[in-house]
């Protein structure tokens, strides 16, 4: 026992990009992929890791110094860095306690399917990294405690998919999408307050029945939808309040261009890595569930962004939100690699709002305000487990977090849990509550029938 | 449908973030270039970008809603995710890139 946790440890030292690899192969050849298609995706994904790593460094390197010049001079207070969710899902899958999390969701999801508790079969794995990153959190502040991890990913998840079930009559009236749900950890979380608040906002009279054109909107504001635009713009702005001179505020804004063409691109080869596994995963669950009724294919949120509404809604959000960072006391975040993920918090609220503009861009700052103070609170958090994956944060000087998952309320709220001495009375009580809940609704059908 | 010198067509693979859902597609639309002997290639984008690429490209398949209408054809690959109806698509996409 003791020699194999030596090895387990020492594989887990030599860092993600070896260690992931490999757990990968493994998950592959369990799905019955050979051994070379299962370690060539090991070997991407390892690639993708390398990657990421030297655009966060790129990242850090050049925003760091520049955000604290900007503290130095104005004072102002905006020394977290948004790495964006490419690094932040990167820094989850490097976490130790990741590769759990693909068959572990897995087995959730299959038995929730069987126990009916949810409709929605999730073929989209690479979603699971939102569950490998509450893990990842839970892991780092309970200090290092697997279990405690992983019954917070998998709370994550029931609650993910029964917010996708809830809002998938909503895809198909909104979006059109027959049979689909949307269980994305970013646009669900921002379902919970944004659906109410949304349909609040259209009762304010005056505000009624006021609406906005989605296409005018795309025109003028476009180019806050072209991320290499953005960074140069937003890398060049601030190079000019640092109170550089000419040359590097050039030198920044090609640099920042650089990290945001560059930053998706490294992603784009973890996810080229993990597509075997999600095809196994597609098949193994369409097989067993080709009967079982009616069920909604649970798709990333991808699918719906598109929508003009909701592209629009995301485009004057995103220099609001840039705003709201400069102005709300408190925040410490730079909104940077998020920016463009804004289309994804939104689209559930442009969805209840039935596509008018207006009032999910009214919605849409309230939820921004409160990301930003989440992602503060959370940015020492986000930082440490960077770390210990092994990226390249310079120690003490910058910290890091993100929009996406250190601003997000269902993360933030399980994280808050297991940081009390007590959460697990509240855990406790909530798993309780949630049971009585199910055998009362579960009897009413019933009786109904 | 006007071609570049060596005909050689561009297919545009969009999805929302440009990541995801798109890489799905783009890595099956090259396997199909390739296995026909087509003469294409394959630019992945996020939506948002094609406004600004499709006058240089022949085809867009894409997973996501459509934010205005486009120029160039349109193939829905939401198949591609679901496994439902992936033959069609690869039909779809074969025909266009035929012509």
């Amino acid at each position: 026992m003791d020699n194999l946790l030596h090895v387990v440890q020492y594989i887990l030292n030599l860092g993600p990009s070896v260690m992931l690899p490999l757990a990968l192969t493994i998950i592959g050849l369990i799905f019955g992929q050979g051994f070379s298609k299962a370690f060539r995706s090991g070997i991407t994904i390892g690639i993708g890791f390398v990657g990421i790593n030297l655009v966060i460094n790129l990242l850090v390197n050049n925003l760091g110094p520049a955000a604290q010049a900007m503290v130095d001079r104005f004072g102002l207070q905006l020394q977290v860095i948004d790495v964006g969710w490419p690094a932040a899902a990167a820094i989850s899958w490097a976490s130790p306690v990741a590769p759990f999390i693909i068959p572990l969701a897995l087995i959730v999801n299959l038995i929730m399917l069987v126990t009916r508790t949810t409709k929605t079969m999730n073929i989209d794995i690479w979603n699971y990294w939102h569950f490998a990153a509450t893990a990842a959190f839970v892991y780092v502040v309970t200090g290092g405690n697997v279990l405690f991890a992983l019954v917070a990913a998998i709370l994550r998840e029931i609650i993910v998919l029964k917010i996708a079930d809830w809002t998938a009559p909503m895809v198909q009236g909104f979006f059109k999408l027959e049979g689909i749900s949307l269980p994305t950890g970013s646009t669900v979380a921002y379902a919970v307050l944004g659906i109410p608040l949304g349909k609040l906002v259209g009762k304010i009279p005056g505000l009624k029945n006021i609406k906005a054109d989605p296409d005018t909107i795309q025109k003028r504001f476009g180019i806050f939808g072209e991320p290499m635009m953005m960074g140069l713009i937003l890398g060049s702005l601030l190079g000019i309040l640092a109170g550089y001179d000419f040359a590097k505020i050039t030198q920044i804004g090609m640099s920042m261009a650089a990290v945001m063409l560059l930053m998706p691109r490294m992603v784009r080869i973890l996810m080229e890595g993990l597509i075997p596994i999600s095809e196994s995963v597609r098949e193994f669950l369409q097989k067993r569930f080709k009967n079982a009724g009616e069920l909604y294919i649970g798709l990333d949120a991808a699918v719906v962004v598109g929508h003009p509404s909701v592209i629009a809604t995301a485009l004057i959000l995103i220099p609001i939100t840039i705003f709201l960072a400069v102005i709300l006391p408190g925040n410490k975040v730079l909104p940077f690699g998020d920016l463009a993920t804004i289309v994804f918090y939104i689209a559930f609220i442009v969805g209840s709002t039935n596509g008018n503009i207006v009032h999910s861009v009214i919605t849409g700052v309230v939820l921004m305000a409160a990301a930003l103070y989440m992602a503060t609170d959370l940015a020492p958090l986000h930082t440490m487990m960077a770390q210990q994956a092994q990226f390249a944060i310079p120690e003490g000087t910058t910290l890091i977090s993100s929009l996406d998952e250190g601003g997000n309320l269902l993360n933030w709220l399980i994280i808050k849990i297991f940081q009390l001495s007590w959460g697990w009375v509240i855990l406790a009580a909530a798993v309780v509550v949630g049971l009585i809940y199910y055998f009362i609704t579960r009897n009413k059908k019933a009786i109904e029938q | 449908m006007e071609k570049d010198k060596n005909g050689r067509k561009i297919v545009l693979v969009a999805c929302g973030t440009g990541i995801a859902t798109s890489t799905v597609v783009a890595e099956r639309v090259k396997k199909l270039i390739e296995e026909n002997g087509l003469n294409a290639e394959v630019i992945q984008c996020k939506m948002a970008e094609v406004a600004s690429k499709e006058n240089e490209a022949h085809l867009l398949v894409t997973t996501s809603i459509l934010p205005k209408t486009y120029s160039i054809p349109v193939v829905n690959a939401m198949g591609y995710l679901t496994g439902m109806g992936s033959e069609n698509i690869d039909k779809e996409v074969i025909k266009y890139l035929k012509e």
